[in-house]
């Protein structure tokens, strides 16, 4: 809200300068958030000055030729302004004037010197207005600088959504004398009222007076319709507003003034003079001032007539009985609408104006009357209306002032502060509220003003009292209550252990946006068929069915396995910013690999990505919260480090990430896992691996549960992302892989006994899986196996076509007694044979 | 015979000058051995030979002989020990520098990975609060809208809505949360009083995205419930933290401000670090930034999560951690944090 300080003065003497005075408001919760100096820029190249001569420049369609009296000479302009006429009193920027970003300078056109400018509102920087020259006031002195008589000093404030009563210059005038300490000096409006009452001119039914607390209605005529005098027009553009008309400027000066809105219609376009303040009937329309036709439903409240609603109750005039040049009688309508209401229906039709964001603040219905009666006296002096007497004022619920008991212990429970009774009353009294103080010292009664609808309990009073006595007097203190026992979840803590992981293993993490599109989601998919996207609804706890089933049904298409992406369920957006960002992610791969993408344009290596974040999977219906998977990706794509060392400038492979995937398990102690081939969507058919932690079913054996995937990503979404090398992604479900965290672990003592090693050299089918093997030795050797470590992988002669030789050792060990190595060889044999039966191995 | 003793003894003399002579330009270990074969040679060695005169030699001269003979002896053979260890240390020396590197070569580092700027801000301030006794709690980034407003204090159709634009998901029922608050609600809901917690997470907001301004970012809100607790303990904790993420020289400011579910309500501002207070570009002038929004929580707000307002109280507060993170490390451009350039990640 703007607030010219020479307005404000007329309410409250300034002491303080205006940047003091900014400071003061603002620490006590009124925010100034700028301070502006009209006409500070001006100096003495900004003039006034008056039109002496005006003629059409040949051959311009706009540009007129002016000879300007600066008060002390004559100079030539050329403007094009179409509201300038002879003898007009005008703004002139001389040479060497800055006017906005240019410095004005003699030029010439169409073969006229021109030696200065006229200037606009908006070029002397007071407003939006630019629809014509500045004209000043006939008794306005030639020749002075402009600033004397325009300068002005505009404080911004933003006001806070509780203070209805702040969106005003009276009310802010309020602050100021409770915060400086200075009486206040409001406006009392005097005017002679005559000719037949009000009452017998208009009639007012208000059908709903929950939504209507209070409909007043006055009457002026003979209202000659015209421009406002310069004062006023001058403190509208101050603060913000374009002058129109004398009817208007006053309606918007008052509200300006008072936060009253209000709103005058041409008596004579309201049929039978009676107004009806009702709900909208369903499938009614009028057309509101800005000639758009709305379409009004029962919740709206509307002002009617007999013949219909003539305007929006609170929101918007309407064109059917909008005041114009021909209009003498006005009916003046100053009310209060209830602030939900007025909300709702000024968002249900977009339509916000200055009346609507006043009424949804909540005003004091109090205010009606104050303001009518301001905007008649303002019509009388300056429209020449003549006031009918009387006010129909339709208010069968006189608002009652709220009653508070308080004590100076309120303001010590809430802040520690010790205030006496005193200092409470005299800041409340400052703020206008009544105090009753009690006889012991502490307790009081108050009275509220009925404008401060914020002010409902102790809490509020003690707010208003601590700010006004300063918050910087509140001590400072460490709490010392009683530590509570820590908490019901540690996810924040796992959640950084896993970065911290990753971040060891040379990972950067990443924060992206968790909004995307489906587009940019089903491009992971190197076939988009119902079956591939259904990988992307994939969690631990559903079934690829049950998610194929889900898509199947939003899916609209008629072919049975092909897949429209727009049918992809995903927890969507009703108003989402851009396209690109309309559902939360099924994913965090996407943006991992657009990431990888950007960066590829300006890094050669080390596109080493991860973030630890949430996929969103979307219940089954909208009004229902959807699950938030806590979730891990991380991602390879290149050399880890641009260097002359080859094993650090090899691109990364498979192996590399599935290196990071056992490095993260072995920081968390997860130790019975294991990887199987699998097929998806986004990875390269024959490079891809399910990971799978064990837990123990019902029945108490070991199962493998899937709780993500990791592979290479497939050559056609590599493509799509124009990578620079293969990439290798991996998705892992946090919830899942945590409830495999080992609570406890227990110390296991290390054997003092002999360890007995043995080599193991194999010769397979390429197609067997080194898992398959490994787990067949672990579970055949039984608990004398110490460890095993595949070393060696060889293909290639000797080994013949189609096989592989794998090489462990094994490393046999007793907890309570030395092995023998006839023990250690009968076990080895024993494997042997096993792995041959199993999968034809033969020694090497 | 007193002549030829002489001559023994002089010959003796020679044979070890010459020896002595002999072994310092040796080099090799070969010609190192056959100096030894040579001279002290068992068989054939030159000392050896002299020494087969002994038996012509009287009773008394032969003790003469012999201990001139030993004394060579003894002496040739230190030297030659003393010759050997020299060149073992110098082919040592010699096959070490052979295995020179150019230690000036890049290292094999794996680069150590970073975490994201806005991860670790949220990690030092929470540590900060929990150094005070807080636990840290995570929240639902997908809310009810009883939960995100009408519990805190915000009913439909209040003005104060317009304070945070949202994102809806069912218009009037879900949203995606417009701030950490509603964590205040669950937290109460499933816990009694005392309760000291910190919920850092992301947040929406349906606003345009410039250089302050995201669509999603991260807040942390705090929340402490007790019997004993007042805006004195507010002030000494956001105190203390602000004092231990930028130092015990910024000073803290507490101005009047309005959040529906605080009361009484405070922003809070804190000292420019880059001209100490005294006004620049950075703080518009004014000396201060602003940081973070705090107050008592709204008696309406314990009464929805059936807490006394008689009985408890306690402080709020909301800070937005890319501010912080802007402020910590001088970033004037907040769309950096999502951009994830390896060149921005790495610098910090």
């Amino acid at each position: 809200m703007r607030v010219p300080l020479s307005w404000l003065k007329e309410y409250v003497e300034i002491t303080q300068s205006p940047e003091e005075l900014a400071h003061t408001l603002t620490m006590a919760g009124l925010e100034v958030e700028a301070i502006e100096y009209i006409g500070k820029s001006w100096g003495d190249k900004i003039i006034t000055a008056q039109i002496d001569h005006l003629e059409k420049v040949e051959g311009s369609d706009h540009l007129n030729y002016t000879k300007i009296n600066t008060g002390s000479g004559q100079i030539n302009v050329i403007c094009g302004a179409p509201n300038i006429q002879l003898g007009d009193k005008v703004p002139l920027a001389l040479p060497g004037a800055q006017v906005g970003d240019i410095t004005i300078s003699e030029t010439r056109k169409f073969g006229y010197v021109s030696q200065g400018m006229l200037c606009s509102p908006r070029e002397l920087g007071m407003g939006n207005d630019h629809s014509g020259i500045y004209i000043l006031e006939p008794e306005t002195k030639l020749g002075q600088p402009l600033m004397d008589l325009l300068g002005e000093i505009v404080l911004d404030f933003s006001i806070k959504a509780h203070r209805g009563d702040l969106s005003s210059i009276i009310g802010i005038a309020r602050e100021v004398a409770a915060l400086t300490k200075q009486p206040l000096r409001l406006p009392e409006p005097r005017f002679q009222e005559q000719g037949t009452p009000a009452s017998d001119l208009v009639k007012v039914s208000v059908e709903d007076s929950e939504l209507c607390p209070r409909y007043t209605a006055r009457v002026l005529s003979n209202i000659q319709v015209g421009p406002s005098p310069a004062w006023m027009a001058r403190r509208l553009l101050a603060a913000g507003l374009r002058p129109i008309s004398n009817v208007v400027d006053i309606t918007n000066y008052v509200l300006l003034e008072f936060g009253q809105p209000l709103h005058s219609f041409d008596y004579d376009l309201v049929p039978d003079h009676h107004i009806i303040v009702r709900r909208a009937h369903a499938g009614e329309e009028m057309k509101t001032l800005d000639d758009v036709k709305r379409k009004l439903t029962p919740e709206m409240l509307v002002i009617a007539d007999p013949t219909g609603p003539t305007a929006i109750a609170g929101v918007m005039g309407g064109a059917r009985s909008e005041v114009s040049d021909k209009t003498t009688t006005v009916l003046l309508e100053s009310a209060n609408f209830k602030g939900g209401s007025v909300r709702r229906t000024s968002s249900t039709l977009g339509l916000r104006t200055d009346a609507s964001s006043h009424f949804e603040k909540g005003l004091d219905p109090e205010l009606a009357l104050a303001g009518t009666n301001r905007a008649v006296q303002l019509l009388t002096e300056l429209a020449g209306g003549l006031a009918h007497p009387g006010v129909v004022d339709h208010y069968p619920n006189p608002v009652q002032p709220r009653v508070l008991d308080f004590s100076t212990d309120d303001v010590e429970w809430l802040t520690s502060m010790k205030v006496t009774q005193s200092e409470a009353s005299d800041a409340l009294n400052a703020l206008n509220f009544t105090v009753a103080a009690a006889e012991d010292g502490k307790r009081m009664q108050v009275t509220v003003p009925t404008y401060r609808t914020d002010v409902t309990q102790e809490a509020d009073l003690v707010e208003e009292v601590i700010r006004l006595i300063g918050y910087e007097h509140i001590p400072s203190t460490i709490p010392d209550g009683p530590l509570p026992e820590q908490t019901i979840d540690r996810w924040f803590e796992r959640e950084q252990q896993i970065r911290n992981l990753l971040i060891g293993a040379g990972l950067n993490e990443i924060v992206t946006y968790t909004l995307i599109s489906r587009t940019r989601m089903v491009k992971l998919l190197a076939q988009t068929d119902l079956a591939s996207a259904s990988v992307l609804l994939r969690a631990p706890n559903r079934s690829a069915a049950q998610e194929e089933a889900r898509i199947q049904a939003s899916n609209t298409s008629t072919a049975t396995t092909s897949f429209d992406p727009h049918t992809l369920p995903a927890v969507a957006l009703v108003n989402p910013l851009t396209a690109d960002q309309e559902v939360l992610r099924l994913t965090l791969m996407s943006n991992l690999l657009e990431i990888i993408q950007e960066n590829s344009k300006h890094n050669k290596s080390g596109l080493r990505f991860f973030e630890v974040g949430r996929r969103y999977l979307p219940a089954e219906t909208k009004s229902q919260l959807p699950d938030e998977r806590r979730t891990a990706a991380f991602a390879l794509c290149g050399p880890a480090e641009n260097t002359w060392l080859p094993e650090l400038a090899r691109p990364a492979d498979f192996y590399d990430l599935k290196g990071v995937v056992e490095a993260l398990l072995s920081g968390l102690k997860i130790r019975r896992y294991r990887f199987t081939p699998t097929q998806h969507p986004t990875f390269h058919p024959g490079r891809c691996a399910l990971l799978e932690l064990a837990y123990e079913n019902e029945s108490g054996d070991e199962a493998f549960s899937p709780i993500g995937v990791l592979g290479e990503v497939h050559p056609l979404v590599q493509q799509r992302y124009d990578l620079p090398h293969r990439a290798y992604l991996c998705e892992l479900d946090l919830e899942h892989l945590y409830a495999a965290v080992p609570q406890q672990i227990n110390y296991q003592p290390i054997s003092r006994h002999q360890e007995l090693t043995r080599d193991l050299a194999l010769v397979v089918d390429q197609r067997i899986a080194a898992q398959d093997i490994q787990d067949t030795i672990v579970r055949h050797a039984g608990k004398l196996l110490h460890s095993i470590a595949l070393f060696d992988v060889y293909t290639g002669d000797p080994i013949p076509a189609g096989k592989k030789n794998l090489t462990y050792t094994l490393v046999y060990q007793a907890q309570d007694r030395t092995l023998k190595d006839t023990e250690a060889n009968e076990l080895q044999e024993r494997i042997i044979r096993l792995l041959n039966e199993d999968f034809g191995a033969v020694l090497r | 015979m007193i002549g030829q003793l002489e001559q023994l003894l002089g010959q003796l003399d020679t044979l070890r000058v010459r020896a002595i002579e002999e072994l310092e330009p040796i080099n090799t270990s070969a010609g190192l051995e056959d100096w030894d074969t040579r001279y002290l040679g068992r068989n054939r060695g030159e000392l050896k030979s002299l020494s087969s005169v002994m038996p012509k030699l009287s009773k008394e001269e032969r003790p003469i002989v012999g201990q001139k003979i030993n004394a060579v002896k003894s002496e040739l053979e230190r030297r030659l020990n003393e010759k050997r260890e020299e060149l073992k240390q110098r082919e040592l020396l010699l096959a070490l520098e052979q295995e020179r590197i150019d230690v000036t070569l890049p290292g094999r580092m794996l680069p150590a990975g970073t975490m994201h700027p806005l991860s670790r801000t949220i990690q030092e301030i929470t540590d900060i609060f929990v150094r005070m006794g807080f636990s840290v709690l995570q929240g639902l980034e997908v809310e009810t809208d009883y939960h995100n407003f009408q519990a805190l204090n915000i009913p439909t159709d209040h003005p104060a809505r317009d304070m945070q634009d949202t994102f809806w998901v069912s218009p009037g029922e879900v949203l995606l949360r417009t701030q950490t608050s509603p964590m205040q609600i669950r937290t109460m809901e499933q816990l009694q009083p005392p309760v000291r917690v910190v919920v850092p997470g992301k947040v929406y907001r349906n606003e345009d995205v410039d250089a302050t301004h995201e669509a999603m970012f991260h807040q942390i809100e705090g929340l402490l419930i007790d019997e004993v607790c007042t805006m004195a303990d507010l002030k000494g904790c956001l105190e203390r933290f602000v004092h231990e993420l930028f130092g015990p020289e910024r000073r803290l400011r507490f101005r009047g401000s309005y959040f529906p579910f605080t009361e009484p309500s405070a922003e809070v501002d804190i000292s420019c670090g880059l001209c100490d207070g005294k006004g620049c570009r950075s703080c518009k002038y004014s000396g201060w930034l602003e940081v973070l929004g705090s107050g008592m929580v709204h008696p309406n707000v314990l009464r929805n999560v059936g807490y006394d307002p008689k009985k408890y109280r306690g402080f709020a507060f909301g800070v937005g951690v890319e501010r912080i993170a802007m402020l910590k490390y001088g970033i004037g451009e907040i769309r950096l944090f999502s951009g994830n350039d390896l060149r921005f990640l790495r610098q910090l």
